[in-house]
This record gives C-alpha cells, sequence and structure tokens, in this order.
C-alpha cells in the first residue's frame, strides 16, 4: 500500500562499529567533551552537529587517535572499533588510521601527481605486491571515488592542479585506498561549490555500503540530506542521538529543536 | 527551546502567516454565526452578506498558500516551524471547505424565504451550528496556544453534534411523511443539518492538525461517532 513512500534511509545493518563509553577529552584544564555515550552503527552515515566549539571535531578525531599528536589532549573513557579498544597500548596508531580514514574540511592533496596521491597510503602500508596491484588498488580508489572517468587520462598530473571539488574527491579516493573500515569526514564540503557539494553526498551515500562514515557538518540540510543517524552536540554534550528523521521532523530535547530551527541556543 | 529565530524576518513570516489564519478563522466563524441568525427569521439581506462575504476567505486561502511556499523555499523550515507550515496549510483549506458550506447554507435560506414555514427545526439548527461555531473558536485559540488539551476537547465535542444531526434527521423525515408538501422545504433543511454536521467534522479534523503542531503526532486512537444515519431505512 506504502509502495510509493519516500526512499528508504533506515540500515540494514545494525551491528555497531564504533562504540563510545564515558569519553571525556580536555585540553589543558579545558574540559572538551563531557562524557559521551555513543554507538556507531556500521554502513551507516551518522552525522554529528553543533554549533562552533561544540566538540564534534574533537569526537571525531578521537576516533582515529588524531588527539594524540596534541601535547595537551588528554582522553579518557573507552572507544572501541570492532569491539576492541583503540587507546589500548598496543594498538600502533598508524595501523589504525589505515582502518580509519579521514578527509579533512580542505582538499589537501599531496603535492604529487593524481596516481601517487592515491597510492601512498597502500604504498606505506604495503597493501599492494606489485606494480599491476597498485594500479588496480588507484583505480578501484578512483572509481569509488567517483573521479576515475574525469582523470583517468592525466593520473601523472598533479593533484593540485584538480578543480576544489575533484580535489577532495582525490582526498576520498587517498582514503579509501587503504581500504578502511570506518571513513571520518570532518566538514568534507565546506570549501566546495554546490555542484562538487551534491557529488561529494551522493559519494557518501555510496561509500556506506561498504564503510562506516562519520560525517562532521555545519550544513544541517547536508547532514539532513546524507545521514541516517544524527548526533547533536552542545558544549561539550552530545544532547541527543537518533534516527535524522526524527532529529529533524520532532526532536526529544529542547536544545537540538533550537539549533536545528535556527534559534539561539 | 527558544521562541525566536536567529533571522528575526524568519519570525516575522511565521507570525504573519498564523495571523492570516486566525483572521481567516474569524471570518468563517462569523460567517457560521450569521448564517445560523440569518436562518430562523429567513433573512434575505444576512444571508446575502453571508454569501458574498464567502470571497474574502477564498482570498485569505490563496494568500496564505503564496505565504506559506514562500517560506518552505526560502527557509526550508525543520521540525516545529515545519509542523507549523503545515498546520496552517491543512486548517486554510478547512476553513475554505467550512467557508463554503456556510455560504451554501445562506443560500439555501435565500430559497427557504419564499417557500413555506416550517419553524419546528429553528431551535435544533441554531443549537448545531452554534455548537460548531464554539468548537471552531476553541480550535483556533487551541492553535494559537498550542494547547492539545484543549483542542483534544473539541475533537471529543463531535459526538454532540453527530447526535443532533441524528434528531434532526429523523425530525424532518417525519414532517416529510406526515405531508409530502414538506418535502422541498425539509430537503433543504435538511442539506443545512448535513452541511453543518460535515463542519463538524472538518473541525474535528482541524483539532487533530493543532493535536500535530503541538506533539509531533496525530492522534490515532478511535473517536466516538454518533452518526447511523447512513443505516437508517425508516423513521422510528
Amino acid at each position: 500500500m506504502f509502495d510509493q513512500g519516500l526512499a528508504e534511509r533506515k540500515t540494514a545493518m545494525t551491528e555497531t562499529k564504533i562504540s563510545a563509553r564515558n569519553v571525556q577529552v580536555f585540553y589543558g584544564e579545558t574540559h572538551a567533551i563531557k562524557d559521551v555515550n555513543v554507538e556507531i552503527a556500521d554502513k551507516t552515515v551518522t552525522a554529528f552537529i553543533g554549533p562552533s566549539g561544540c566538540g564534534k571535531s574533537t569526537f571525531l578525531r578521537c576516533i582515529n587517535r588524531m588527539n594524540d599528536t596534541i601535547d595537551i589532549c588528554r582522553v579518557e573513557g573507552d572507544i572501541h572499533l570492532d569491539g576492541e579498544d583503540i587507546y589500548d597500548a598496543r594498538v600502533d596508531p598508524v595501523q589504525l588510521r589505515a582502518k580509519v580514514g579521514m578527509v579533512f574540511q580542505k582538499p589537501n592533496p599531496f603535492p604529487k601527481s593524481i596516481y601517487d596521491n592515491v597510492a601512498y597510503g597502500p604504498r606505506i602500508h604495503g597493501l599492494a605486491r606489485s606494480k599491476a596491484d597498485l594500479d588496480e588498488i588507484v583505480e578501484k580508489a578512483l572509481r569509488r571515488a567517483a573521479l576515475w572517468d574525469e582523470v583517468k587520462d592525466r593520473l601523472t598530473a598533479p593533484g593540485t592542479g584538480l578543480s576544489g571539488g575533484q580535489q577532495q574527491r582525490l582526498c576520498i579516493a587517498r582514503a579509501v585506498a587503504t581500504a578502511p573500515e570506518v571513513l571520518l569526514m570532518d566538514e568534507p564540503c565546506s570549501a566546495l561549490d554546490p555542484i562538487a557539494t551534491a557529488q561529494v553526498e551522493e559519494l557518501i551515500d555510496e561509500l556506506r555500503a561498504r564503510y562506516s562514515v562519520v560525517i562532521v557538518t555545519h550544513s544541517m540540510q547536508q547532514a539532513a540530506r546524507v545521514s541516517q543517524k544524527t548526533a547533536f552536540f552542545h558544549l561539550g554534550n552530545l544532547v541527543e542521538f537518533d534516527d535524522t528523521d526524527k532529529i529533524f521532523t520532532n526532536p526529544e530535547d529542547p536544545r537540538t529543536e533550537s539549533y536545528i530551527s535556527g534559534r539561539i541556543g | 527551546m527558544n521562541e525566536q529565530h536567529i533571522a528575526s524576518a524568519y519570525d516575522r513570516d511565521l507570525e504573519q502567516i498564523q495571523t492570516l489564519v486566525t483572521k481567516m478563522g474569524g471570518l468563517v466563524e462569523e460567517a457560521i454565526l450569521k448564517g445560523s441568525e440569518a436562518l430562523p427569521g429567513r433573512d434575505v439581506d444576512l444571508a446575502e452578506t453571508v454569501r458574498a462575504g464567502d470571497k474574502a476567505v477564498d482570498a485569505l486561502e490563496l494568500s496564505i498558500n503564496e505565504a506559506c511556499q514562500r517560506v518552505i523555499a526560502l527557509r526550508a523550515p525543520v521540525s516545529s516551524d515545519l509542523r507549523t507550515i503545515l498546520t496552517v496549510l491543512r486548517l486554510s483549506a478547512s476553513l475554505e471547505r467550512l467557508g463554503d458550506y456556510a455560504k451554501n447554507i445562506a443560500k439555501r435560506t435565500i430559497v427557504l424565504a419564499e417557500s413555506g414555514r416550517m419553524d419546528a427545526t429553528n431551535g435544533a439548527l441554531r443549537r448545531m451550528s452554534r455548537e460548531v461555531q464554539e468548537m471552531l473558536n476553541d480550535t483556533l485559540d487551541a492553535f494559537v496556544r498550542r494547547d492539545a488539551t484543549l483542542a483534544e476537547a473539541v475533537r471529543q465535542r463531535d459526538l454532540d453534534v453527530d447526535q443532533m444531526y441524528n434528531a434532526l434527521f429523523r425530525e424532518l423525515l417525519t414532517f416529510m411523511m406526515e405531508d409530502p408538501r414538506n418535502i422541498t422545504v425539509c430537503m433543504h433543511l435538511h442539506f443545512v443539518a448535513k452541511n453543518t454536521e460535515r463542519m463538524g467534522d472538518l473541525v474535528t479534523n482541524m483539532a487533530e492538525q493543532v493535536i500535530y503542531l503541538v506533539t509531533g503526532e496525530m492522534p490515532d486512537d478511535v473517536r466516538p461517532k454518533a452518526d447511523d444515519t447512513a443505516y437508517v431505512s425508516k423513521p422510528e
């Protein structure tokens, strides 16, 4: 009877990929993340929204231990990836980051060729046994990032010569080349025009078939468009975490309502 | 939740749209009230005012549609703002229908003025339209105050209107059987009663829409109904 309804936004997989328990983050004296508990599902796009300085990027960076590089940063609590504690002393952060890829706000291709940009990760992680192997990995990653057709004839050209949208998709190709399981995206579209944004969003939706994608975005409409789950952060607290359609139609918390509807809060 | 948007023009737009609906509601209430006053005395002039007044109601519906369309396109409302817009659109559509029914009753009043007298049903018809007008008044209040409890109370009152309609239906049927010369008048009066009963249903839908606006969910429990005239084959 309802077979003409909206495209299905629910995810078939409800298996937890990342599980955070009682996570606290301090920058020196500043308590940046306050007791965050969240279960991020596999093969799902999860959006983190919230005003500037609410801790959403900080929390995202905890998931691949990017905060390790900041001296004054202290992380407490547990973050498990597939049931394993990623802050365990035996975990190699470099290996972890191969499993948990990241795409940043500004496209930051290496000053190398398009090919080498993508091949870099697989090379240092020893994922390819031969040149043919590597060629295949590069092509697959570029295809997955919906960039292959545009660059296949100029793989030796510098990555920095591409347009902004293409550069960002190159960075996504670079991130997926190491066969990650989780893809973290910190405002991946904020430097892109609407067309490139739409292409990246379409790509994110395709990537969700394979990865658990976590995206931080300032654009609430983007969160509404691409994600199945949305988490709202405010002043270091995770205020509300629920299905995206619930968050945008009838949120539980008045602070969420204030924020998404553009009221001061 | 904060009441004010950061963009104050957004607040003004939403306020403007809601003012238009309450204005439209006021006009429709007046039409129902005047219609119920015109009927018993067969006051043709008053009925004529009601009939002419429907144009303003229709014009308001158009303005509301345009305003809502603009806010949706320019502001991309979400959550309670989106529910406000959706509710306004549905309320104005219902009000437009209510206006049509009031206009139809006024037209019948004008026709009835030229037919024989039939005063036995005056009281019941007036009570019925008074009840609907009060239900509408409460629904509009519930809308303005975001009062789901009041809206729920209105929703339950439709039962009374249905029962009044049932009684009238049977009464009119009896008059028609007594004397076939009554049939024309009674048929018109029956349509007046039926229109009023339909108004009650529309107001009930509006009350449900207000509940949705406040709670985010449509009430899904079964509402008591008493209109069983669809099963009547002969007067008792």
